[in-house]
């Protein structure tokens, strides 16, 4: 190690005469100098008397002898060079050891040597012995006022633990007496499971070794009562640094402790009330956000276990949107400026899912007022909130509903009312597939259908069917039929309505026709009238002349025989047209009855006589079987023309048959017969004989209008009777005339003029 | 053949001609004098022309220029002719109620049967 320039740079300066003079005499300072390694080079007379070493036992040695055990397996005197060698100056106060073992409490500054070019030669070490300085120290500290001090037990106790001292407060604090106290080992003073397992003892060890000890526990008062201590236990030394004893300082804590206990037993119930509760999410957060505490509560609503959750950022409870939006952060800052921060909003589950919270935030200060964290307290409104939607969603729906079934009551077009009840679906429930299918469509599979019922029990026009990602709640079905209720009255309306306007439609092409049937009706009606008298005019002349002719006689046969015949035609055409004029009458309702008291027996009987000559041409024979006499109150004309027109009915369709003409009387009612027994009618034909213009027969085979039977019915029914007929085809047809004895216009006579038989 | 009309007078009034000269015809074969006009107007002056008034009046309803209500009425207005009886000889449906509107005397029905028409001639023209 007596390496080249630097040790002769260190010769030339241990050479220096003066400056080993200056450090030589020194006695108050250890000066050495050490070289880079930190072995000892020079060592002054102050080194020798504070540290004990002779220069010849130190010179050449390492200087981390002079440090403690301790200090040089911790590597402390390198330490030192290197923090001397980076700032220039290292200063430590410590304990050194002299060259006998002994211990002094001493102020060291060591400072690097540098040559010209800056590198290192080596280090000079100044050392102060500051024991005295200590001690004085010490014993200001201990002694001055302790014999006052009551707060405090401070005693001493000599290296084995004997009491040596004793102060008012220990007097006060612990029960003894001075003079109980004073010469008996402190051990007493400790509980007897802590004596018995050596504390006191150890306790001295440590103070023996470190200087100092401080304990916190249980100690005995003379009473045997315990109370809790704060101890403090500080080695003292002579003046050459050998253990003389140890002071102990003790402080009753009970009063604290009980207060401490009680707060901590408040904390715990506090905390174990917070924790079993599960309506709420009570959590603590740290200043920065992050989670410290986590009760039950939290873990029912929030979803995560403590273990998962505490040690994380708070944030994690809102929606992303409002962790971009930095809104966690926000509510920090304003619980912690306004002390409390409440609101409603969205929060998120461990699951993802989210629930309607009320939060209260606040802000928890300790007692310096220094902000040391949040108080978290959040419930879960979702059952409440989701209550409070469906009710106003639920009346929402009605009001839709309530407002559809108006616009179906006010709207005549199903096609508008359908399209409306639809739109109104998708917008209230905010689906986009909502169809009507009609009875018997298959319906799509997923939908919610929902039955259009028809007015008949058990029947529907068809099925609303919905169809929508998020699942229909109740409310929604209810909504969802409550509109195919609407829809059923929409269609059980329009189909009536349809029904009525076919019926109506119907009647109106009734109407028309029956108009039009009726026009044509007074058409005809008229047209035969005119014809009637236009037809009378030139036959008024024919038949004049030729009766004119046949009256004046003279005619040889068969002239005479021929003029007679064309008499008899005109006489047969002038009753047709006689007959046509009625008819025209009748329909036109003018015809008059004028009864008047007669025999009909004796009518049927002239009648019967008229036709017997048609009668023995058609080969029929007439039968009569007629009461004496049978009276009543009748139009005789209409009545004969009834009995003529039955009559030469039953000789032209039962010709070669015998006729019968029979009269009965039942009591207020006389019936008449007509009885042939020729061709017959149809049962499909019996109804429209009695019309007008209507025959049984084909034309060909049987000629005439079709008018006597309709004539023969308006005047049996102008006297209140009836008319029917009893036919079986090929066998014969039985006329039946019921008419009552005296007629209701039998009554009102009127004035009569000549009258000229038709 | 022996005349019962004694050559009394019988006006015809009646726009259809054969109508009118049949009636004249089978008239004066029974030995009336028969005077006729076509129409009201001209059987009012055959009226005031004639030296005797006829004892009875075949009146036709329908006629042009005066038809039978008008002529009856004008009758009616003039004392001298207001008494000749008037027989409504129409084809009308409603004679009867017709010839008691115009106060006739009677009616005949067209066609007219030869002897109901005598018969009822007779029976104006048979008194005195």
């Amino acid at each position: 190690m007596q390496n080249g320039p630097v040790q002769d740079e260190l010769n030339a300066l241990r050479a220096s005469a003066e400056l080993r003079t200056v450090t030589e005499s020194i006695q108050d300072c250890a000066i050495a100098l050490l070289d880079p390694q930190g072995v000892v080079l020079t060592w002054n007379t102050g080194a020798r008397q504070i540290e004990g070493y002779a220069a010849e036992e130190i010179v050449g040695q390492g200087f981390d002898r002079l440090y403690t055990e301790e200090d040089r397996a911790a590597g402390r005197p390198q330490t030192l060079l290197a923090e001397a060698l980076r700032t220039g100056r290292a200063q430590q106060e410590g304990w050194r050891v002299r060259n006998d073992g002994s211990r002094f409490w001493a102020d060291e500054v060591i400072s690097p040597l540098r040559v010209e070019n800056g590198a290192v030669k080596g280090y000079v070490k100044v050392t102060r012995d500051l024991t005295r300085r200590r001690e004085q120290w010490s014993e200001e500290r201990t002694l001055l006022p302790v014999a006052s001090v009551t707060d405090y037990a401070i005693f001493m106790v000599d290296p084995e633990g004997t009491i040596t001292t004793w102060n008012l407060g220990a007097e006060r604090t612990k029960g003894y007496r001075a003079d109980e106290a004073i010469g008996r080992n402190f051990s007493m003073l400790y509980t007897p499971e802590d004596a018995a397992a050596g504390k006191p003892r150890r306790l001295l060890r440590r103070a023996q070794e470190d200087g100092r000890v401080e304990d916190e526990g249980w100690r005995v008062r003379k009473d045997g009562s315990r109370f809790w201590a704060d101890v403090v236990i500080s080695r003292v030394n002579d003046g050459n640094g050998k253990l003389i004893g140890y002071t102990k300082i003790t402080r009753d804590l009970t009063e604290r402790r009980r207060a401490e206990e009680q707060l901590r037993q408040a904390e715990e119930r506090l905390r174990l009330m917070i924790e079993s509760v599960q309506d709420y999410a009570i959590f603590m957060l740290d200043r920065e956000g992050r989670v410290a505490t986590w009760n039950r509560g939290a873990e029912h609503i929030k979803g995560y276990t403590a273990q998962e959750i505490v040690g994380q950022h708070f944030s994690r409870f809102y929606p992303p949107e409002e962790i971009s939006a930095g809104k966690p952060e926000r509510e920090l800052e304003l619980a912690s400026s306004t002390g409390r921060f409440e609101e409603e909003a969205w929060r998120i589950r461990k699951d993802g899912s989210r629930f309607w919270a009320n939060v209260v935030l606040s802000a928890t200060r300790n007692r310096d007022g220094v902000l040391i964290g949040f108080t978290k307290v959040t419930r879960d409104l979702s059952e409440r909130k989701r209550a409070a939607e469906e009710t106003a969603e639920r009346a929402r729906q009605h009001s839709v509903a309530a407002e559809l079934g108006l616009y179906a009551l006010q709207t005549a077009h199903l096609d508008q009312v359908i399209e409306r009840s639809m739109q109104t679906v998708r917008e209230t429930l905010q689906i986009d597939d909502v169809r009507i299918f009609r009875a018997g469509e298959s319906l799509p599979p997923g939908a919610r259908t929902v039955r259009i019922h028809a007015p008949e029990p058990d029947a529907e026009y068809g099925f609303l069917a919905a169809s929508a990602s998020r699942p229909l709640t109740a409310n929604d079905v209810a909504f969802l039929q409550a509109m195919a209720n609407v829809l059923a009255v929409a269609m059980a309306r329009s189909q009536s309505e349809e029904q009525l306007r076919r019926a109506e439609r119907e009647a109106a092409e009734e109407r028309g026709n029956t108009v039009r049937v009726q026009e044509a009706l007074l058409e005809r009606d008229e047209f035969i009238s005119v014809a009637a008298h236009e037809l009378r005019t030139p036959l008024t002349a024919l038949q004049l002349k030729l009766q004119g002719l046949e009256n004046s006689g003279g005619f040889p046969q068969p002239k005479a025989e021929r003029l007679c015949a064309a008499v008899r035609q005109t006489e047969r055409l002038a009753r047709l047209i006689d007959r046509l004029l009625d008819v025209s009458r009748i329909s036109q309702g003018r015809v008059e009855m004028a009864p008047e008291i007669f025999d009909l027996a004796i009518l049927v009987r002239q009648v019967a006589e008229d036709f017997r000559e048609p009668a023995a041409q058609a080969r029929a024979a007439l039968e009569l079987q007629l009461p004496e006499k049978v009276e009543g109150s009748w139009d005789r004309l209409r009545i004969e023309q009834v009995l003529v027109n039955l009559l030469s009915n039953a000789v032209k369709y039962g010709a070669g048959k015998p006729i019968t003409m029979k009269l009965e009387e039942l009591g207020d009612v006389v019936r008449l017969f007509v009885a042939d027994r020729g061709i017959g009618i149809a049962t499909d034909d019996v109804d429209r004989i009695f019309g007008r213009f209507q025959r049984a027969a084909p034309i060909r085979n049987y000629g005439g209008m079709g008018l006597g039977l309709y004539i023969a019915r308006h005047i049996v029914e102008a006297h209140r009777g009836t008319i029917s007929v009893a036919s079986k085809l090929g066998e014969g047809s039985t006329f039946m005339v019921e008419l009552p004895r005296l007629s209701a216009t039998a009554a009102a006579g009127r004035d009569k003029g000549p009258r000229a038989r038709a | 053949m022996t005349a019962p009309g004694c050559g009394r007078t019988v006006l015809i009034v009646e726009d259809d001609a054969d109508t009118r000269l049949a009636l004249a015809e089978v008239l004066r074969d029974v030995n009336y004098r028969p005077l006729h006009a076509a129409n009201g107007s001209a059987a009012l002056e055959e009226l005031r022309a004639a030296t005797t008034a006829p004892c009875v009046i075949l009146l036709d309803v329908m006629m042009p220029i005066m038809d039978g209500k008008q002529f009856r009425a004008e009758l009616q207005k003039d004392p001298a002719l207001s008494e000749i009886p008037v027989v409504v000889l129409s084809a009308h449906a409603d004679l009867d109620s017709a010839a008691q509107q115009m106060q006739a005397a009677g009616f005949l029905r067209k066609p007219v049967e030869l002897s109901a028409l005598l018969a009822t001639v007779e029976q104006f023209c048979g008194r005195e």
